[in-house]
This record gives C-alpha cells, structure tokens and sequence, in this order.
C-alpha cells in the first residue's frame, strides 16, 4: 500500500469552552491529514498562537473572550497571511457572516453542523474555497451586489471633482487640515480652505469628516493615490 | 458549434404569486397560478433570491465570480441556464 506523504494540515482550534476544543481535537487527530498545532481559549491568545505556530487553518469561534473572533480574524490574516481561517459560529447570521469574510475568513461553519461536514469544510478552506453555508448565499450575493452599487456610485460621485479637488480629498482622508493641505500642493492655506469647500459642495457633505467618511467606507483611497501618483 | 451566451440587459422579477419555503437542504418553489411544485438546489435559490426586479444578469454573475472565484464563463452560463429554467416554469419575468 502507499503512504500518503503528504504533510497534514495544521490547525490551530480558537473556542472559549475546553469541552468544545478537546473534542474537536480528539476527532480531528483520527484524521490522517490533520495535526493540532495550537489551542486557545480567547482572541488574544488565538492571535498569538497564530504568530507563533503558523498554521494552515484556524477554527475561530466567533464569540471568543477578550477579542472577539472577528477580531481575532481580523489580526490573523493579516500577521499570518499563509493561514485560512473558518469561523464557526452558533448560528446563521448574515452580519456575522459578512464580517467574518470581511475580516479575512474565507469559510463559515455553525456549529450545528454534522462533525462530518466540519472537517470536510476545513479540509476545503485549506484547499482555498471560499465555504459558507448554502442556505445564506442569496442574502450574501445580495449583500455584495448593493456594495458594488455603493462603490461605483461613490466612484460617480468623485468624478464631478477636478484632478486638484480629488489631491485635496486624498489628503483630507490622511487627516490634513488647511495648513497640511496646502503644504505638499504648494498652495496657500486659504486655497486650500476654498478646495475643501468646493470638494464637500461637489459631494453634497457638511463636514470634513463626512468626506473622510466617504473615502474610507468607499475604499477610494487607491483612486485618489492614482491621481496624485 | 455552440452559440456564445449573452448577457440579458434586462432585471428579472420573481412571480409575485410563487412562493419560496425551505425545509432543511430542500428549497421548493410553488406556483399556485399553475399549481406547479419546483424543487430548486441553493444555487438556484440564491438566484431566486436576488430575482427582484432590480438586479441585472450581469451584477449576479459578478457577485458570484467574486464569491467563487469561478471563471466569468462558467457562471455566465450557469446564471443564464438557471434564469431560463426561471422563465419556461413561469415563475420570473423581465423587465427593462
């Protein structure tokens, strides 16, 4: 017979019950293709457990202790990039879902599903698939669809401004005030109060922070990088 | 030689008479205007779902790329197969 020389996955376990984390390591360890490098009982701890063991897959509960498990994915993917993270979670809840894979995880599993489907799902996310359950889809796409909508209207929306109005945003969302603004532009600062001014009656804003607000909900950093670039 | 799909400009509705009930992994679509029962697999729900009135073929079949990874063709021709499927039950129309 030949042996499977593969090297096994290895998963760190991130749930605040010790029943619930022994037995998933119990069952995963039956499993030819795992390995159990870590546990940890909070956010914190799954964090730097995460640091030190650089697992393949985390399974992150979702209402971890000191940190939630949002959090903790959040912090995860970006110190472990090589790591894929599975949120479980009690139930299906859409929000938690959408920020769960907005916080890096690319796989959500509740934990009602059957142990089965648990380690099939891990073995999934470790392959790269985005897993989630099939009853949320709908709501999901849904959910991406309206985000599409929000980005290409606020991309609309930039285009009413002038190459020098959109340097002005840009810097704005950096946190500049009129001194910081005119600085780098070579302008002066009442200038620059005037370019602010223009900026949010072109947008329909009332403040500074209302435009800062748009820049980062939008994700239109990238944009107004380009223009200054 | 097959014929490349196309992307219909138009937004499908759902019926507004069928209804949608889901019991357990089983989604099954009812149309009391021709007493017609359709069992439908979650891809199919999903696209049902987002059947109002408001969403093009062509912002489905983003979404979906982007969630899948699935090659743009593939998913064209899966969200086009399925809306057919949709139209000839009876249970969408389109709206420009």
């Amino acid at each position: 017979m030949e042996e499977d020389d593969r090297e096994p996955i290895r998963v760190l376990l991130a749930d605040g019950q010790s029943l619930f984390r022994e037995a998933m390591r119990v069952v995963l360890e039956t499993q030819p293709d795992f390995h159990v490098v870590g546990e940890a009982a909070d956010g914190m701890q799954a964090v730097a457990e995460a640091e030190r063991t650089r697992p393949d897959v985390a399974l992150i509960d979702v209402h971890l202790p000191n940190g939630d498990g949002i959090r903790a994915t959040s912090m995860i993917a970006e110190r472990v990039p090589g790591c894929r993270i599975l949120v479980l979670c009690e139930h299906e809840d859409e929000r938690t879902l959408i920020s769960s894979l907005e916080a890096g995880a690319i796989g959500f599993v509740t934990k009602g599903s059957p142990i089965g489907e648990l380690i099939e799902t891990t073995r999934r996310v470790h392959q790269g698939e985005t897993t989630i359950p099939l009853q949320m889809l709908g709501a999901l796409l849904a959910r991406l669809i309206s985000r599409k909508r929000e980005h290409d209207d606020a991309i609309r929306r930039l285009g009413r401004l002038t190459r020098r109005e959109k340097e002005v945003l840009a810097l704005l969302a950096q946190g500049a005030d009129n001194a910081g603004i005119a600085q780098p532009l070579v302008i002066s600062p009442e200038t620059a109060r005037t370019h602010v001014q223009n900026v949010l009656g072109k947008l329909g804003m009332h403040s500074r922070l209302e435009a800062v607000a748009f820049v980062v909900q939008n994700s239109l950093l990238d944009e107004l990088a380009g223009v200054s670039a | 030689m097959t014929e490349a799909r196309t992307v219909r400009q138009a937004r499908p509705a759902r019926n507004p008479q069928v209804w949608l009930r889901q019991a357990g992994s089983e989604s099954v679509v009812y149309d009391p205007g021709r007493e017609s029962v359709h069992v439908m697999n979650a891809t199919a729900v999903a696209i049902w779902v987002l059947c109002d009135g408001d969403t093009a073929p062509a912002e489905m079949i983003e979404a979906i790329c982007q969630l899948s990874g699935l090659p743009y063709d593939v998913v064209l021709e899966d969200v086009s197969r399925i809306l057919d499927e949709f139209e000839d039950a009876g249970i969408i129309s389109w709206s420009d």
